[in-house]
């Protein structure tokens, strides 16, 4: 059920960061003004949280949706499996969104 | 694909048939086929935005620029657009009937149109004019 609301959540979140990616594509496109205060705006301590933020809203739509694939060949039904897959969707993006932060943000 | 309120026995009824069988079981595949789609969108958008983040016009345009990078991208952004669609009619048909859907849809279609036009022109300016 929670889980259901985030996949509708992080599917909602995903629609609008579209928005950021079309945003920065065609700031690149334009020119180099435009596309120097993408990366400002981007580069802003508040830019970084919410590219942080939508980082692992596609990272945990993704693992669901890779859940529902399990779902559609009708394994991982049972209770208890559902419950631990849930888990293992919330965790895996959580580990997997830091590890990319990390590798490529933080350390790189 | 709903119009009026449907009460739960209709639903229960499979007389009744209700709902559209063809276009539920498409919009059901094209969200599974179009979700593979994006893992790989995913991988391919991480590769740009870590090579790229911050970076100047002259090195969006050297990568995105690249032709078996661009071109690829901008197929796939084109599918992530039909996927977010999709999805938003889900969410759309749980909560607004008649009219009020037929706008929000209509809202819809036309956002996931402008990023699929804004995004895969920016990309296509990239790859052929620089």
């Amino acid at each position: 059920m929670t889980m259901s609301i985030v996949h509708r959540a992080t599917g909602i979140a995903n629609y609008a960061g579209s928005a950021l990616l079309v945003l920065w594509l065609v700031a690149a496109a334009w020119g180099p003004e435009p596309l120097d205060a993408v990366n400002g705006l981007f580069g802003s301590w508040f830019g970084q949280l919410v590219l942080f933020g939508y980082t692992w809203s596609l990272t945990h739509h993704m693992l669901g949706g890779i859940r529902h694939y399990v779902w559609d060949f009708i394994l991982g039904m049972e209770a208890g499996q559902r419950e631990m897959l849930a888990w293992a969707n919330v965790i895996a993006s959580v580990v997997l969104t830091l590890l990319i932060w990390t590798i490529f943000v933080w350390v790189g | 694909m709903r119009e009026e309120i449907i009460t739960q026995k209709t639903i229960a009824d499979p007389r009744s048939h209700y709902g559209n069988a063809k276009a539920s079981t498409r919009h059901f595949i094209t969200q599974r086929l179009t979700g593979v789609s994006n893992i790989a969108f995913l991988l391919l958008l991480l590769f740009v935005v870590v090579r790229l983040a911050g970076e100047d016009r002259g090195d969006m345009v050297e990568t995105i620029g690249s032709a078996w990078i661009g071109l690829p991208l901008a197929l796939l952004l084109g599918i992530v657009t039909i996927h977010m669609r999709n999805g938003m009619r889900d969410i759309l048909e749980d909560y607004f009937h008649g009219r009020t859907y037929r706008l929000y849809m209509m809202l819809n279609t036309l956002f996931c149109l402008i990023i699929a036009v804004a995004g895969i022109g920016a990309i296509l300016k990239l790859v052929f004019w620089g």
